[in-house]
């Protein structure tokens, strides 16, 4: 993560003003409200039980704890998750 | 979102459980396989529900071995399953057809004919020459020439003198126009006798024109010439004119009425028998029932059952309720017999005279026996009795 290569990128998108979540391989959380979480650009479910979820991302494990977490939808790039949010960890 | 729904109910989806220990990489490598899962849920520590689209759930194959997981179908949903399992009530499914066709065939007939705007004409006779000119219950739509039957209509009947079909859904409605008779119209330049129309004795005479036969308080008879539009002088030709007068004359009217002291009356004793059926496409179904009632009313109310607006189908209801009556005797006095006898020679005595008739006298005797009141009226009347006649002239 941490490369030569990556900062180069990473300056020249503060630069050039581009999004970082495009330019550089690292997630996009949207949270509406306690109840939605979504997250863009996501390797992986990590551990999932209806209490606590891990999702594997490029800048690491992010961990949702809630209530009757379920998955509303997965895709490649997207997962959405509906249920009581409680806490968001990275 | 409401897209994506509506596009996996059309293609139908399935709700499956996977039961094993890594349930997270059955989802992940599910994902990267491309195959879309949606609402997933944990119902406990192994297990979790899966939404996932019929076509791809034969793709899980190879996932399942790889993971380890057991997948069990818990319920089909969406369009494709639904028509298999109406497919497999094909009965059902041809029974509705078949329903749809019946009634789409039945409306294409006439069900039912209105008339109306008849007041002299009686409706079977209109009917009648209706379904001779090819407009009658049951026949096609199709094969009715509305023109046709109105023009032909006209020609049979000449009491009409407008007849408007109209079709609605399975109803034929028929406007009709009576003719209103025009009276016998004698031109003014035409010469005329008065005559009388009834026996009567004159009252007063009036002559604006033509010769005086009559003076007041003569007697005359239906039919004798009052006036005479024939004018015979000494020395002058004979003139032939239009006659003009105001004949008022007296004229008297009978009428006799018995009423009995006992009279029967019949009172509803209150009970009721009913009768159910069924008519369809003009043929009874239902189940005779003897009434045993020895006197009563019968009233007999149909009912058509499918009934859209206009669209009428021939299957009617038909209800018949006999209601029982008592016969009662009951003793009139003698004045509850002479009002009642009053009552009805009022009511009958009028028929006879015409309606702008003055009635100047009026009188009623009664005449009694042992059963009945017998009651007699008189009236006497001033009324115009003129009417005017042609002359037939030979020349």
């Amino acid at each position: 993560m941490g490369g030569k290569a990556y900062k180069v990128v990473e300056k020249l998108a503060e630069v050039l003003e581009l999004p970082k979540d495009i330019i550089l391989d690292i997630s996009k959380i949207i949270v509406i409200g306690t109840d939605s979480f979504t997250i863009e650009n996501h390797k992986g479910i990590v551990t999932y039980c209806d209490n606590k979820i891990s999702i594997n991302t490029g800048i690491g494990v992010i961990t949702i704890i809630g209530k009757d977490l379920i998955i509303k939808s997965i895709l490649e790039e997207e997962i959405i998750i509906k249920g009581q949010l409680s806490s968001i960890e990275f | 979102m409401f897209i994506t729904r509506l596009w996996n109910y059309f293609y139908g989806y399935a709700i499956i459980t996977v039961k094993g220990i890594n349930t997270e990489r059955f989802i992940n490598l599910a994902v990267t396989n491309g195959i879309y899962l949606w609402d997933i849920e944990k119902l406990d520590y192994m297990t979790i529900r899966v939404r996932i689209n019929a076509k791809d759930f034969f793709r899980l194959r190879r996932i399942v071995k790889k993971t380890g997981t057991k997948v069990r179908i818990q319920k089909k949903c969406g369009m494709p399953f639904r028509i298999k399992t109406i497919k497999k009530r094909r009965l059902l499914v041809f029974g509705l057809g078949a329903l749809l066709l019946f009634l789409y065939i039945l409306s294409l007939f006439i069900w039912m004919v209105e008339i109306d705007g008849n007041t002299i004409v009686a409706d079977n006779i209109i009917l009648e020459r209706l379904d001779y000119n090819g407009l009658k219950v049951g026949i096609l739509k199709k094969k009715i020439n509305k023109r046709h039957i109105e023009n032909e209509m006209l020609i049979a009947m000449p009491e009409l003198a407008w007849i408007g079909i109209e079709i609605k859904g399975t109803k034929a409605y028929v406007a009709i126009s009576e003719k209103i008779e025009e009276p016998d119209y004698i031109n003014i330049d035409e010469p005329c006798d008065i005559i009388a129309i009834k026996n009567a004795v004159i009252e007063k005479i009036l002559v604006l024109n033509g010769d005086g036969v009559v003076n007041d308080g003569d007697t005359v008879e239906k039919g004798q010439i009052l006036v005479s539009g024939i004018i015979e002088r000494e020395n002058i030709d004979t003139r032939y004119t239009h006659s003009m007068a105001k004949v008022l004359a007296k004229a008297w009217y009978e009428d006799v009425e018995e009423i009995h002291f006992k009279q029967i009356e019949f009172k509803n004793s209150g009970r009721v028998k009913r009768t159910y059926g069924i008519e369809l496409l003009g043929k009874r179904l239902r189940k005779t029932k003897t009434i045993h009632f020895k006197d009563f009313n019968k009233s007999i109310n149909e009912k058509y059952i499918f009934r859209f607006g206009d669209y009428v189908f021939p299957i009617k209801y038909i209800t018949t309720v006999y209601s029982e009556l008592i016969p009662i005797e009951k003793g009139l006095t003698l004045q509850e017999a002479k009002d009642r006898c009053l009552e009805r020679l009022n009511i009958k005595i009028k028929l006879q005279y015409p309606e702008d008739a003055v009635i100047t006298n009026k009188k009623v005797d009664y005449f009694l026996n042992n059963e009945s009141v017998i009651g007699k009226m008189y009236v006497e009347t001033i009324e115009d009795i003129a009417e005017k006649k042609l002359i037939d002239i030979l020349f």
